[in-house]
């Protein structure tokens, strides 16, 4: 499992240079001054002419989630694939969905899915990514007050740490757990407010989580939280998601994402949501 | 009715109890009007944001993205209104109108009835069109129930039907729709069956549609619980049936009365009122089976207080919740509880 994940984020990591190169050359440059005349999207066949419609499921913050009307879906994501169609000239359209299944609907509910989504081998044998337009590592969270020192996942070692189901830190401390490097309870939920919220009350010891939730988390609970660790030697990234025949879409996209890394919009973004 | 709407017009011989309980509704009805009246305006709640929120409101005007949220959510009496931006850093201000002031809703009990309005406001699906929270569960749920009885009392003739052929596919039916989850049945209906025949649910509206989506995935769902409250409820039926004793059957042929006009005539009448409290049971039971429509896209109930939960990082969600649930099951155990009464007059 460990190889297959570091494989991910070698080609991860290929893919974000090859686009950031493709951002510093001569060629982006002038592309930068026509930019929407130059991306030819005739070839694409949208579910509904001129819109983009995008699958997501709104209720992972910061990355989707909805304003307090109830209406207006928010997050660094929805603003990145706004901000995608908007330049590719076209107008967006959110669709709410449950994660299971949100793959199928690709083509057929919706043209792409921008929802948090991790660039993965098995993923790319079903479906095409977009370049990654965000990173993302393993983090642990301990409760204010708690100064344990956490230098690897090893510091783990008797604790019980809370996770969310089937997600990469799920898979990581299993792993961990399964070939006996370290002894821990690890409680997996459905949601990632359930594993702070344990943690709050004192059911578990530490939170496992993906560092840009994480991140999230800790810009508006500062005052409960420490953040103990982060693992920066395995990364994984976040892409764009369409259909495995939309190639011609694919390479609209990642000329629009070169063009928002060029001009400081990504960056820009990440600090917004992020607070890095 | 026309005998309810006399002895409801002639106040003098009202019961006490009901005279009491007139006289509180009409006083609580009347209360409710001056609140309506004295509330402030949704114009008076919306200039309330302050200098520096104003700014951002004016910058998202010229911007290419919006940052500040304006909610505005009316519940009759009381009204509440807030202002917030996104971000790591966010911005947020509140406000709670009533009785003609405005109160600032950022913390303690303020807060508390800001949020009880906003999350109540959004469960019930207010402001947005049929398939969202309370009108979507209450919707899916009536409907599909009312296809449940019809379907499902076609369903138990067929199986106590003397024909083997028609018995045995009834009988299959009903088994397999209570044999397996309803969750399952729904995927099945919504992805599979696409898949299996090629055809889109969306596609049943125009493609222009933003809400296709929605109103595909509704349309299957009711097609799901339709076919699932049909085997259950065809049971229902089949037990209320078979209760009738036997005479009256026997009575039926001795008068020479034919097998269709004795189940018409006879026969259901009689069982409806054995059938309504099981059917109001089911009934219940489907309106919190309704939330299982978030598997296909759709926002019920308690959808969106997991939503709320989440983005809130508060748990205050579920009162609300609670007791719009319990509201609506009292309303409906009401209506059935009379409708068991009107076919009683007999037992």
């Amino acid at each position: 499992m460990k190889t297959v994940k570091k494989i991910a984020a070698l080609l991860g990591a290929a893919a974000l240079s090859i686009s950031l190169l493709a951002g510093c050359g001569k060629k982006a440059e002038e592309k930068v001054e026509t930019a929407k005349s130059n991306i030819d999207l005739s070839g694409i066949k949208f579910i509904s002419d001129g819109v983009l419609s995008v699958g997501c499921e709104v209720g992972y913050p910061p990355f989707e989630d909805f304003a307090e009307d109830g209406k207006t879906a928010i997050g660094y994501d929805i603003d990145i694939i706004t901000e995608v169609a908007r330049r590719l000239g076209l107008k967006v359209n959110i669709i709410n969905t449950a994660w299971d299944g949100i793959f199928a609907g690709i083509d057929n509910n919706y043209d792409v899915v921008c929802s948090a989504c991790t660039i993965t081998p098995e993923r790319k044998e079903s479906m095409l990514f977009s370049d990654p337009y965000i990173s993302n590592y393993q983090a642990v969270i301990l409760k204010k007050g708690n100064n344990k020192k956490i230098t690897s996942f090893k510091d783990l070692n008797g604790m019980t740490v809370a996770v969310q189901k089937e997600t990469t830190s799920d898979e990581l401390l299993s792993d961990y757990k399964s070939t006996g490097t370290i002894s821990l309870e690890i409680v997996a939920n459905e949601k990632v407010l359930s594993c702070f919220t344990q943690l709050d009350n004192g059911e578990v010891d530490a939170v496992c989580v993906d560092s840009t939730v994480a991140d999230g988390y800790l810009a508006k609970n500062g005052d409960k939280y420490i953040y103990a660790y982060k693992d920066e030697t395995e990364p994984e990234f976040f892409g764009i998601v369409m259909g495995l025949n939309n190639t011609a879409l694919q390479k609209a996209v990642n000329e629009v994402l070169a063009e928002m890394e060029k001009d400081g919009f990504i960056k820009e973004t990440l600090d917004y949501w992020f607070g890095l | 009715m026309k005998t309810f709407l006399k002895e409801l017009i002639d106040i003098k011989n009202w019961k006490k109890k009901t005279k009491i309980t007139g006289i509180v509704v009409l006083g609580l009805f009347a209360l409710c009007v001056i609140l309506a009246l004295m509330k402030p305006s949704e114009a008076d709640m919306k200039a309330q944001a302050s200098e520096e929120m104003q700014e951002l409101l004016k910058k998202d005007e010229t911007g290419t993205r919006k940052r500040v949220t304006v909610t505005y959510n009316s519940l009759i009496i009381i009204n509440y209104c807030s202002f917030s931006s996104s971000g790591a850093n966010a911005l947020s201000e509140k406000y709670v109108g009533f009785a003609g002031h405005i109160f600032r809703a950022d913390e303690g009990a303020g807060k508390f009835t800001g949020q009880m309005v906003n999350y109540t406001y959004r469960m019930l699906g207010s402001g947005e069109n049929i398939l969202h929270g309370a009108k979507l569960t209450l919707f899916l749920t009536t409907l599909s129930m009312v296809i449940g009885v019809a379907f499902g009392t076609v369903l138990a003739l067929g199986k106590i039907s003397k024909n083997k052929v028609i018995s045995k596919i009834c009988s299959s039916y009903i088994f397999f729709f209570r044999g397996t989850p309803l969750m399952i049945q729904l995927f099945v209906v919504y992805y599979t069956l696409p898949a299996v025949f090629g055809f889109a649910w969306r596609d049943l509206f125009s493609a222009g549609d933003e809400q296709a989506v929605y109103k595909g995935a509704f349309i299957a769902a009711l097609i799901a619980y339709g076919l699932n409250s049909g085997a259950y409820c065809a049971e229902i039926v089949r037990a209320a049936i078979q209760s009738i004793e036997k005479g009256q059957h026997e009575a039926a042929k001795a008068l020479g009365l034919s097998y269709g006009q004795t189940m018409k005539l006879i026969i259901l009448p009689q069982s409806v009122r054995r059938m309504v409290p099981p059917v109001c049971n089911e009934f219940v039971m489907m309106l919190k089976d309704a939330s299982l429509v978030f598997a296909i896209s759709l926002m019920d109930i308690t959808t969106i207080s997991k939503n709320i939960m989440t983005s809130e990082i508060s748990y205050n969600v579920f009162l609300p919740a609670l007791v719009i649930y319990l509201v609506i099951t009292a309303f409906f155990t009401w209506i059935f509880d009379a409708i068991e009464k009107k076919f009683s007059l007999y037992e």
